[in-house]
């Protein structure tokens, strides 16, 4: 990970602290750009190497040869690979993403259709994944090698090694087919969809701006199961590394220091120990974040949600090679912010680090 | 992934039981569940996704379509009568006074000649559909061509079968769109030619004159059709049809049986078995006209060995894979054209397992064993499975396939280059008329003898000799009744003469709720007909 101006700490009142703060966001944007760039490049490549004829999918196999150059002249395949890379990069730049030939609507505009119901999904399952992971990981480490740690491990392991896709169909068929809780696959029962306009993409922000409470129920109702799933597994990768974490801080000296001056045991370990093991858990969490926008790829599949991994995962099917360059991008985009994220909030909490 | 569902198959199976009161659709709605993932434009001059064709048909009219249980009846649809001139080159369509247009228009024959030439105007990747018939950019308004507003002429470049004429016209490809309202919204393409609509049919409009227009397409997620209120037939029994994007069968299932989708489109055989027992749901049973079959590359020595050849289509247990794999969904055939088709249904399968005479064939070859062999296959079921099978009952007599899995682009590109042995793939045709699959897998071109325009015999070096004559004068035939001979004659000799081994034929297996009726099944890919449906 990357941390700029993390190994020279300046002081608040340092009288070079506007200049440090520039050259301190230049070096970021740099490297944002950089990152960037380097994904961009990766993906076209590995794109062009790809046994994949994006032309053949275009116009299908039994097209006839005429048809197949016209295509290809117009994806500009004829040109130098080099060439082709460089007309991409300097569209990038004007921000046009290229055309999706899958959809017919540019990129940007699909990216922007697809990508709210994946964050709208994966912000709740990891909510879900830390407001259970971190208690469950700081109980596993104080109570280490008792049976409330072996439980949770447990708990931990299956979220680890079941696969999604059993557990998902599992869950589909207990909770929605068998007992009814929930709604099925799908963001809104047919006879709802349509009905609310289309402001922030996010089904549960739009229907509570128009007041379409039913509307709003209904869709909680459909993604309370993917959800929960995203959530459990983002659960297992928490509880388990906050336990490590926590393990180590439980055995540091100023612990045992803390313990002989007499402060309760639940102030040892929340005050002391957990606001120690937050720093690195701030970024155990925000790039398990990262992990639940890829990992959605086969709970969108199962729940047949219009997300982006459903997007990424047909765009690469079908060679459609703007889009999943596009598709990319955003996700390595996401992952650079949450790095960042994680970073002013590591030197918000640890002291050192200003 | 096959595992995952396999596990999770038995897992749902074990404990699965009848349920209680169950959620319903919208009375007025028909929610299909679907893979609609693949579909690129909803124009029909240029559609070709299975689920883009299943929508457009429900939108789009073509001049003449046929009874999808018996294709040798063709009817007249926006085209109410038609002669053919005597040197089988002109064809003379008079349209149907009653036929109006969703906007309101009426349909005439001048649409008719838009819509057609159009297709070939805009150079689409269907086109070949047309071109076919000698019809180019340059020559489209001279060939087809409204004489009056009720009268469309389409001349072709040489004598063919009258009804294979008709039947290409019935394809998808052949959909009559409103021109009126068409060329209000020509604009221009990348090239800056008339693009003749296209950017507006492709994903947001319709102009057609079917049951239904085109609401809402959300690409990749849903497809939403709303009955159109000026159709000039009986109206449809439901106001709107949904598609929903849900690529798997394990999900379609649940959620048909929960009552939340009426028609599942894509359960595999697993599913299908499950839903069979629940009262709520009906299985209708279809003709699909698509062929799975392997290729043998005879530019290899030993395959270059009709003894050899003859051996291999022994090697394969055909019954047995339809009923260990297949469970349903195919049936076993061993004939180019499908049943349902003009000149199907011969009965023809002489070829069973018969790992002896195998033996035998290849001894009187001469050919030294074990003959090692290159073959690709695509990674997805059943494909995979059926070709793992043909692996192990081939080994039985000292042939050693060499079998690659790989992705679809793979599979497709091994197919192209003329080096691989062995090619698993299938042959869904593009028109309902024997000639799709009869030119592909015998007709010899001679300006193309490595196939690359799509020529089977070609592309596995074949020289089919004079069956190739024959197919060409086949669909030249005047006759129906003495086409349909023709083509039972030529089936026969290709089975037993080609390096194609025909193993089955797709039987499509559909399941719905109990409530739905009047779904026609179509005998085409992606031909269902939804125009009658009505919930009880």
């Amino acid at each position: 990970m990357h941390r700029p101006n993390a190994a020279r700490p300046y002081r608040l009142n340092s009288p070079a602290r506007p200049l440090r703060l520039i050259t301190g966001l230049a070096s970021w944007l740099l490297t944002v750009a950089i990152t960037l760039l380097g994904l961009a490049a990766l993906t076209f490549f590995i794109g062009r190497v790809l046994p994949i004829d994006p032309v053949l999918k275009i116009v299908g196999e039994k097209a006839p040869q005429e048809v197949y150059d016209r295509v290809f002249l117009e994806l500009g395949l004829d040109k130098p690979v080099w060439v082709q890379f460089w007309d991409y990069i300097t569209k990038l730049l004007r921000g046009d993403f290229g055309t999706s030939f899958a959809t017919s609507r540019p990129v940007l505009t699909d990216l922007m259709n697809f990508f709210p119901a994946t964050l709208e999904l994966s912000t709740i399952g990891l909510l879900l994944g830390v407001l259970l992971g971190v208690p469950m990981g700081v109980a596993s480490a104080y109570w280490h090698e008792k049976w409330p740690d072996h439980l949770i491990r447990i708990v931990g392991l299956i979220g680890y090694s079941v696969p999604v896709f059993w557990l998902g169909l599992v869950g589909l068929f207990l909770f929605y087919y068998k007992l009814g809780w929930v709604a099925g696959p799908g963001q809104l029962d047919v006879f709802y969809v349509g009905i609310v306009d289309r402001v922030t993409g996010s089904i549960l922000i739009d229907s509570a701006i128009a007041g379409e409470w039913e509307i709003f129920f209904n869709a909680i109702s459909h993604m309370i199961l993917p959800a929960l799933l995203l959530g459990y597994y983002s659960l297992a990768y928490i509880s388990r590394m906050t336990r490590s974490v926590m393990l180590d801080q439980l055995s540091r000296e100023y612990v045992l220091a803390a313990r002989l001056k007499g402060a309760s045991e639940f102030r040892v370990v929340t005050g002391h120990a957990l606001r120690n093991a937050a720093i690195p858990l701030v970024t155990v969490i925000a790039l398990s974040y990262g992990g639940l926008l890829e990992g959605s790829v086969l709970i969108e599949t199962i729940f047949s949600w219009p997300g982006i991994g459903n997007y990424l995962y047909s765009s690469l099917f079908a060679a459609d090679m703007n889009a999943v360059l596009g598709g990319t991008l955003l996700v390595g985009a996401v992952f650079v912010f949450l790095n960042m994220l994680s970073d002013v909030l590591y030197r918000t909490l640890d002291p050192r680090a200003r | 992934m096959r595992l995952f569902k396999t596990l999770a198959a038995v897992a749902l199976g074990a404990v699965m039981t009848a349920t209680g009161a169950m959620a319903a659709t919208p009375a007025n709605t028909l929610v299909i569940a679907d893979a609609i993932d693949d579909i690129i434009t909803l124009d029909p001059g240029e559609v070709s996704e299975v689920g883009g064709v299943l929508a457009s048909q429900q939108i789009y009219q073509p001049l003449v379509s046929f009874d999808p249980a018996d294709a040798t009846k063709i009817y007249g649809v926006l085209a109410e009568s038609w002669t053919v001139s005597e040197d089988g080159k002109t064809f003379t369509f008079k349209m149907n006074p009653a036929a109006k247009f969703a906007s309101g228009n009426p349909v005439t024959a001048h649409d008719a000649e838009y819509s057609l030439r159009r297709v070939i105007l805009i150079n689409s990747r269907i086109s070949f559909i047309l071109t076919q018939f000698g019809l180019t950019a340059e020559n489209v308004e001279e060939n087809i061509k409204a004489t009056d507003d009720s009268t469309l002429v389409i001349q072709v470049d040489q004598k063919y079968a009258p009804s294979f004429v008709l039947y290409v016209l019935s394809s998808f490809t052949g959909g009559i769109v409103d021109s009126v309202l068409v060329k209000q919204h020509e604009g221009l393409t990348a090239e800056g030619t008339n693009d003749y609509g296209n950017a507006w049919l492709k994903s947001e409009n319709s102009a057609g004159s079917g049951p239904y227009v085109l609401t809402k397409w959300d690409p990749k997620v849903s497809i939403l059709l709303s009955r159109n209120e000026n159709y000039w037939g009986t109206a449809p029994g439901v106001e709107r049809i949904f598609l929903q994007h849900m690529p798997e069968s394990a999900t379609q299932r649940l959620a048909l049986e929960k009552g939340d989708i009426d028609i599942a489109n894509k359960l595999g055989p697993d599913d299908i078995g499950a839903v069979s027992a629940n009262p709520d749901v009906s299985i209708m049973e279809g003709n699909s006209s698509t062929i799975y079959y392997f290729g043998l590359n005879v530019r290899n020595e030993a395959l270059s060995n009709p003894k050899v050849v003859e051996a291999m289509k022994y090697l394969v247990d055909y019954q047995g894979i339809a009923d260990s794999i297949g469970r349903g969904t195919v049936k076993v055939h061993q004939t180019m054209i499908p049943d349902g088709f003009l000149g199907g249904n011969i009965d023809y399968n002489p070829y069973s397992l018969d790992v002896e005479k195998a033996k035998a064939l290849i001894a009187e070859a001469g050919v030294a064993l074990p003959i090692k062999l290159e073959t690709v296959v695509w990674n997805v079921p059943p494909y995979t499975e059926y070709a793992q099978a043909v692996q192990a009952t081939m080994a039985l007599a000292g042939i050693e396939l060499d079998l690659q899995v790989v992705d679809g682009g793979q599979w497709l590109d091994r197919y192209r280059s003329h080096d691989l042995d062995i090619w698993f793939g299938l042959w869904g045709p593009d028109y309902p008329d024997p000639h799709s699959n009869a030119k592909a897998f015998t007709v010899n071109d001679p300006v193309d003898p490595e196939g690359s325009k799509g020529n089977l015999a070609d592309r596995f070096g074949w020289n089919s000799g004079p069956l190739s004559d024959q197919v060409l004068a086949a669909v030249q035939e005047q006759d129906v009744e003495a086409r349909k001979a023709q083509y039972d004659a030529i089936q026969r000799a290709h089975t037993d003469s080609s390096p194609f081994v025909y193993m089955f034929q797709d039987s499509r297996k559909v399941a719905m709720r109990s409530n739905v009726k009047g779904v026609v099944l179509g005998i085409t890919f992606s031909d269902d007909r939804y125009g009658a449906v009505t919930k009880e």
